[in-house]
């Protein structure tokens, strides 16, 4: 099943010519099965450096499933992703993508930051040890900086001073709020965010997406998926719209919520506002 | 019935020095053994889990026959089967001021090889525990496989493997005597050859029995002790977050040693 580039015409044209520089993560006619049933049917995303990217769509659409694949926490069966410039959880040979290394899988995930629906914080760590934990293994940063960046990180998101709390001692949104921040400590490319406000309660919501909202008026290169169709309007430059494990529809906020005219979008909206309505 | 009063007494009070070094060799045997067969049952455990198939499959079939055929048999397998068939003799080895003879070897390969297959499970079961989720972000962080066990899975797993651990020493301890089939001086043979030479068996068995009796009530005090610290209050059941007072005695131990 594990395909290769050269069936797929328009991944083997990525292949050859090195991304443009502001491309930071490129997806190119990415498939994906799970076993007879299939996720992605032939995904392709470009997302600039600086420019926060916003997937919506109804659940099952795949768009958890494809921005998992952005750092091959899914495998992929066909297609091609890259990374800053890097395939990422295959390697060319021969003309065909093979599955790459696991050490070479655990370099290019360090570039690329993931924040969980479930937070998934280190439950035997406090705050500032989940923060410094990464930067200190894996980029080899010394204790006293990498603690030092991690207190600058817990005052961003607005969480100075609970450094020594453990996980079960925070609620979901601070827990998700320390969860961007040990994402943000290894210094990624890119962050992803997996529904991160999926599993808060209503009042929590809110701290998380300011926190969220901040660093896309800082410039981070940032790939959303959410339910928020709120938060999807305002803070992205550009909306996605999945279902049925494709893109139908992408464009400015605008184009997404006001203009398009596209049959299954609209259902899906008019959907969200009923339930947000009720 | 007779009961020798002052026999029972005198070799339970005052023990003769070939007593107290069985009693000895049965401690250092359990320990050691325990020692080699945790680390053992890591090693497989981590094999079970291994996507590489060979690896996986050799950790199945060592925990399937160890765990599957009598440790007695295994004992006299080991040291007297693979001597008799010219596969492996042990030789006594001298170590400056110690000497590990033959037996004592085998009986601690024995011990260790059977305690591995089930400290393989345990750990397994208690690397399952752990929220997949936290290994997951590890991964997205750039850890390794290797350093997310070490760091994020083991350390949290250890809760779990602790209990079950206290209670496979405790079976350790009374599972060592099966060595003197194959002649180790342990606490059970040297009990054997005083009931040969004086056939007082009863007194003789009731004393090895207490001082198997004292062994296991003082592991079980200290096993206590090391739970109290450990293992979770579980508010929240299974895989709920450990405490805190707990949690420092936990990292100290994982941390002690690494800088």
């Amino acid at each position: 099943m594990m395909g290769s580039v050269a069936e797929s015409p328009a991944a083997a044209a990525i292949v050859a010519p090195k991304a443009a520089d502001d491309v930071v993560v490129e997806a190119v006619d990415v498939h994906k099965w799970f076993g007879a049933s299939k996720v992605l049917d032939g995904v392709s995303l470009s997302v600039r450096r600086g420019e926060t990217v916003v997937i919506i769509g109804p659940s099952g659409s795949g768009k958890t499933t494809f921005v998992r694949c952005l750092n091959h926490l899914e495998t992929i069966q066909q297609g091609v992703i890259r990374v800053n410039g890097h395939f990422i959880g295959y390697r060319l040979r021969n003309g065909k993508m093979v599955p790459d290394r696991p050490r070479n899988i655990a370099r290019q995930r360090r570039d690329v930051g993931m924040v969980f629906q479930r937070f998934n914080l280190f439950a035997h760590m406090t705050a500032l040890e989940n923060i410094i934990e990464a930067p200190i293994r894996v980029r080899r940063i010394a204790r006293d900086e990498a603690a030092a960046t991690a207190r600058a990180l817990l005052s961003r998101v607005g969480l100075g001073g609970r450094e020594n709390a453990y996980p079960a001692q925070l609620s979901g949104g601070q827990q998700q709020r320390v969860a961007i921040a040990r994402a943000l400590a290894m210094r990624p490319a890119v962050m992803l965010f997996d529904e991160p406000t999926s599993a808060l309660d209503p009042e929590m919501v809110g701290e998380v997406l300011a926190v969220i909202r901040e660093l896309a008026q800082d410039g981070m290169t940032m790939i959303v998926v959410t339910h928020e169709m709120d938060f999807a309007r305002e803070v992205a430059d550009r909306v996605v719209v999945m279902d049925k494990g494709a893109i139908i529809d992408s464009g400015t906020p605008h184009h997404v919520f006001v203009d398009s005219r596209h049959p299954r979008l609209r259902a899906f909206l008019a959907k969200t506002r009923f339930q947000a309505a009720s | 019935m007779s009961f020798d009063w002052s026999f029972f007494w005198h070799y339970l009070l005052e023990p003769s020095s070939v007593y107290l070094n069985g009693l000895l060799l049965t401690v250092v045997l359990s320990v050691v053994s325990q020692l080699f067969g945790t680390a053992l049952g890591l090693a497989a455990a981590l094999a079970r889990l291994a996507t590489f198939r060979p690896l996986h499959m050799a950790a199945r079939f060592y925990i399937w026959v160890m765990r599957g055929t009598p440790l007695l048999v295994q004992i006299v397998f080991i040291y007297t089967g693979l001597a008799a068939a010219n596969i492996l003799r042990f030789h006594d080895v001298h170590l400056g001021f110690l000497l590990i003879a033959g037996n004592v070897q085998a009986g601690i390969l024995a011990l260790s090889l059977n305690e591995g297959a089930y400290m393989a499970e345990i750990i397994r079961a208690g690397i399952a525990s752990v929220d997949h989720g936290q290994a997951e972000a590890a991964s997205s962080l750039g850890m390794t496989r290797g350093l997310l066990m070490r760091r994020i899975v083991l350390p949290q797993a250890l809760r779990l493997i602790i209990p079950p651990l206290g209670n496979q020493f405790n079976i350790m301890l009374k599972n060592s005597t099966l060595v003197s089939i194959i002649g180790v001086p342990e606490l059970l043979l040297i009990t054997e050859s005083i009931n040969s030479a004086t056939f007082r068996t009863f007194e003789l068995y009731t004393v090895v029995g207490l001082y198997f009796l004292t062994l296991t009530t003082l592991w079980g005090l200290a096993q206590r002790g090391i739970e109290a610290r450990f293992a979770a209050p579980s508010p929240a059941g299974a895989g709920a977050v450990a405490g805190r007072p707990r949690r420092f005695a936990l990292r100290n131990l994982i941390n002690a040693g690494s800088p």
